[in-house]
Formats: C-alpha cells, structure tokens, sequence
C-alpha cells in the first residue's frame, strides 16, 4: 500500500442498499426534515415505468410527491431554473433525482438555486461559490456507471457561451443515495455493459493514478472485483437482482473512490473524443482503457499489477509471476470487452473504429484523432495521470485504440 | 483582577488580547520571490525562443495578465501577454485584481516544496497545494509552458524531479536544448532584467 504525502477524502452520502430500499426514503426524508421532495427525472426514465416503481414505493409513507420529468440528454442551466420554479411553485423541501448522470447533474443545479436562493444558476458560478449546505437531496440511479451519486460535482451546460459550467463543492453531495436494484432492471445490455465499463475505469484510474490514497484503493478494489465477478452474468441474466445491486454498489464504490483520487488518461481522451465526436462516455471508456493502462504501465507496473487480484481472483493472481501480473491485468480488460461484444451481438465496441450511432454510421473517423488529441490537453484529467500526455502521445495512443492493436510500447517517451 | 483565570464572571477585555500573526521566514520569502523572479523572466525569453511556449502563449487573447505565486500575502510573479502578441514579465507587484489567470500555491511551505523541487509541479497539484481562480484549460496550458521552461532553466539532474517528464532527445534535440538555453538566459538577464527591476522598486 502506498501512503501519499498528503491526501483528503470525502464521502459523506449516506448509502442505503438492497431490497426494498426504495420503501426506506419517506422515513430517511422525515430524519432530513423533509416531507414534500420534488422528484427530477428524464423522459426515458418515466417512459420505463421507473417514476412509478418509486412513488408506489414510497406511497404508504408520504402523501405527493410532483414530478418534473423533461430533463433533456445535455441539460443547460435554462432547465435547471425552469425546474427551479417548479419546486418553488409546488413548495417542496427536498429533490429526489431519478436517473443518470444528466438528471443527478441537473438535480445538484437545482438544489443549487433553491437552496441558496437566487433566480437563476448563473449567480453561483466561480470556485467557492456555494458554502452552505443545501436542501435534502436524494438519488436514486438508474445506470450503474457514473458514480454521480458520489462526486462533488455538477456540470451544467450554457448553451449561449457554448461551455461546460463546472460546479463543485463537498454541499453537492447528496444527502441519500438509494440503490435499488429495480432501478436498473429494465436498463438494455449494450448500456449496462458501457455504464459497467466506465465504473470500471473511474476504479482503475483511482487505483493507478497520481492521487490514490488508501481509502480510494480500498473502495477501487471492492469495486473492480464486483464488476469482474458479477458484469458478464448480468448480460446473460438480466433478471437477476442480486447482481444487478452488485453493479450498482461496484458503481458508487468507484465514484466514491475516483471522486477522492481522480482520474487519469482514459477520461482525459475520452472527454475529448466525447466532445468531438459526440460518442458515448461509456464506449470510450471500454475501449481506452487498456490503453491506459498500457501507456502508464513502466511507471505503475507493480501498482497495475495488483489489479490482476480482483480482476482475476486469488488462483490466477498467485499463479502468475509477478512481473507478470500487470500485462495478465490488461490481457483480462481486453477480453473482457471482447466478451461483452460476443454477447451482446456485437453492439459493445472493442476499439474507437467501431463505435457507432444507431444508423450505424461510424462516429469517430481516423481524420478527427489530431483534433481529440489536441483538445485532450485542456482537460484536467491529464494532470493526475502517472506518465506526461501531451498532444503527440495523445494521437499515438489514440491511432491503437482506432485500429484495435495493443500498443507498441517502444513508441511511449519516458524521457 | 487575574484576567486569564478561566472562571471569572467580568466580561472579557478584549484589548488584551491582540491577534497573534504568525512570524514571516524572510528567507524563505526572498528566495521564493528569485526564483519566480527567475521563471517570470525565463517564461518571457522562452516565449520568444521555443516555439513550443510560443504556441502556448499564442492561443492566450492579447492582453491576458496572469498571476503565480504564494497565497495570501505573495510573493507573487506577474506576466501579461501585451498587443503585439508578446509576454512581458511585470514584475512581483501584485495586480491580482487584473490577473485573468491566477495560480497561488497555498502556503510558503508547499510554495518552498516546489520550489526546491521535492514536488513536481504536477505532484503539488495533485496534493492540492494550488489554487486556480480563472480557466482551468488556460492553467493546464500555463503548467505545460512552466514546464518546458523549467527544462530550459533547471540543470537536468534538478529539472527532472521538477516536471513530470524530462523530455528525451526525440522531443528536444540535445543541441537544440543547449542553444535555446543558452538564448533564453541570455534574454532573461541582459538586456532588459535592470529596467523590470527599476519599474518595481
């Protein structure tokens, strides 16, 4: 175990778990000193039936809760203060979001506004700006992937400057979140595989970059282990609600881990080649990661190597000679993702060339990977990774990962 | 009347207990305020010289003024990029009011951890030791061109624990570094270091 110099933690959402979690909320409300929430979801939520699992859930003990339920894909700051009114009209106490990262951002936006008391989002902007604790806020995701649940952040967009609007504060961590595996049920396979596969990065980048602390290590670790034991079952057994609670906890383990410790050079390409080739964040995440790894491996190969323990379990970790252990870990991710293409049909992309829209038209094209590799320095993930990514290393990285080949590590500066 | 006796009903007197400040190490303030002396001037000269810090600077809008230095109370290094396009170093008069980008390490402690080079610039912040007030991808960009500088600056058995990674002769051709060194210091003290010097004083 490595003991950083300095580090700080902070994870002070409380967690309820399991079955008929969903029943608990009307009580742990009441322990907030709320008793009207408003609840904030999206349209493919609603459209799914899961508003109405959770307000028939909560139905014996609390009376009406409106339900606000057009959060769009990229939420602005517009909707945030449109939903702000509502809550003020409906004069609620508390928020309950219902859904994935957009809808868990929109509702920190929200409690924002109405906490603090102002008339629109864009009053709070700027480092420090909320310093009070706000209304009661629960979540209840709907994905098992962004760990939002357990970040202190919300990024909201401002359609007029065309910027991402980064808000963060300890204020915006929600006072409850909920996992219920009844939440993601119904969520299709080819998004269980992306969300698992990002919950997996954000555990990995915790575990193997420059801010890993003890704390983050321990949740990284529980996290890797239950996405390994518990993803490809899921696929082959939908139904099952003990796993898809496993993913669900694997997913706040790794936001809380990756929260405190930050992430590395997966998210740092993936933001980029999200914002230019709009492609979803849980593809690229599946497929860069190896590539992380790969990249960081002559500065953590110890470190990486440890992952093998829960990727692989206890047999093959000491089967395998340790310096051998970390590219056994990377072999693993790569099958990984090849297996949840065999078992999705294909619809799990293995590399940046094979992600595609619902056309079928692909999304990220060779020409674009000089651009993503530029934009992929002004993103702050860059600065936790263990080994320098500038614009040159970024596009060689990016070139393997569009063609699908390992990378070829002699081509890796180490200065 | 004993005032420090923990049970005495009298109402406090308040004048009698002053507000202690803790003690400034000028040292450590002096030699905080040469180096960023140092990397203010080398900033300007390899603004001029690299072209990798060029494009850095190039990207900034003209009359972008930015900050670095220690919080609360300085030293601090000011630069502004003016309307021709070029970076001037200003000096270590504080204009943080005016300053787009402001970049302060909290503490003189972590500010002499850094700059002692125990802690790359990158490791500091990861533990935290800075604060950024403006745009996080106009800081990032700033810490690439300070490291490119520091590589410049620094002997390479000190630059390397200063930057994250000591860029390899495929990066920067060895002649190349050594000209472009020799350029820089020749630029960041010769000509013009007594005119900043004046203007501050």
């Amino acid at each position: 175990m490595i003991l950083p110099e300095f580090y700080d933690f902070c994870g002070r959402a409380k967690i309820v778990s399991g079955e008929n979690a969903l029943e608990k909320i009307p009580a742990l409300l009441a322990g907030l000193d709320a008793g009207r929430p408003l609840i904030i979801t999206d349209p493919g939520v609603e459209n799914a039936g899961l508003v109405d699992v959770v307000k028939q859930a909560m139905a014996p003990g609390l009376e009406s809760a409106p339900v606000y339920s057009d959060v769009p894909v990229d939420s602005d700051y517009h909707v945030v203060d449109q939903i702000a009114g509502v809550y003020r009209e409906n004069q609620c106490d508390a928020i309950i979001a219902v859904g994935g990262g957009s809808v868990i951002d929109t509702a920190k936006g929200v409690n924002i506004v109405v906490s603090l008391g102002g008339k629109t989002l864009l009053d709070y902007q700027g480092a420090g700006a909320v310093r009070k604790k706000l209304n009661p806020l629960v979540i209840l995701p709907t994905t098992a992937g962004t760990g939002s649940e357990m970040t202190l952040v919300a990024v909201i967009a401002d359609p007029e400057r065309r910027e991402k609007m980064l808000f963060v504060s300890y204020f915006l961590l929600p006072d409850l979140a909920v996992l219920d595996a009844r939440m993601t049920r119904t969520l299709p396979d080819f998004i269980t595989a992306a969300t698992a596969m990002d919950a997996l990065s954000h555990a990995c980048e915790a575990w193997y970059c420059m801010e890993k602390n003890p704390l983050s290590d321990t949740l990284a670790f529980q996290a890797i282990g239950l996405i390994s034991q518990n993803l490809l079952y899921v696929i082959k057994n939908p139904e099952d609600t003990q796993a898809r609670l496993a993913l669900a906890n694997a997913s706040t383990l790794a936001g809380a881990a990756f929260s405190n410790s930050m992430v590395g050079m997966v998210h740092n390409l993936g933001h980029a080649t999200g914002a230019v080739c709009h492609v979803p964040h849980g593809n690229c995440m599946a497929v860069l990661l190896p590539y992380g790894l790969e990249y960081n491996l002559h500065r953590r190969n110890e470190i990486i190597g440890q992952l093998l323990l829960p990727l692989a379990g206890p047999e093959t970790y000491a089967a395998t000679p340790r310096n051998q252990r970390a590219e056994k870990a990377i072999t693993l991710i790569r099958q990984f993702n090849q297996d949840l293409h065999d078992a999705i049909g294909g619809r799990h992309p293995r590399f940046l060339s094979e992600i595609r829209d619902r056309d079928g038209r692909r999304l990220v094209e060779k020409n674009m990977l000089p651009e993503i590799a530029e934009k992929a320095l002004s993103d702050g993930a860059r600065v936790p990774n263990p080994e320098e990514l500038l614009a040159d290393d970024a596009h060689m990285v990016l070139e393997y990962a569009w063609e699908g080949t390992p990378l070829d590590r002699t081509k890796i500066k180490t200065g | 009347m004993n005032r420090f006796t923990p049970f005495s009903t009298a109402p406090a007197d308040l004048g009698h207990y002053p507000e202690i400040r803790p003690k400034t190490s000028y040292f450590r303030k002096t030699y905080i305020a040469v180096m960023l002396l140092v990397v203010g001037r080398g900033l300007e000269a390899a603004a001029r010289v690299d072209p990798t810090v060029r494009r850095i600077f190039q990207h900034l809008p003209d009359g972008f003024c930015l900050c670095l230095g220690v919080g609360p109370a300085g030293p601090w290094m000011i630069a502004k990029k003016d309307k021709k396009g070029r970076l001037r170093y200003l000096g270590w008069r504080r204009r943080a009011a005016r300053a787009h980008l402001r970049l302060a390490i909290k503490n003189l402690a972590s500010a002499m951890r850094v700059f002692t080079f125990q802690e790359s610039t990158a490791q500091a912040f990861n533990y935290d030791r800075f604060t950024v007030e403006g745009s996080l991808p106009q800081a990032l960009a700033f810490m690439r061109a300070l490291d490119r500088v520091e590589v410049y600056l620094l002997p390479k058995v000190i630059a390397r624990l200063a930057v994250k990674r000591y860029p390899g002769s495929s990066e920067l051709p060895g002649w190349k570094k050594h000209l472009n060194r020799i350029r820089i210091y020749l630029r960041a003290f010769f000509p013009d270091l007594i005119r900043v010097i004046y203007k501050n004083i």
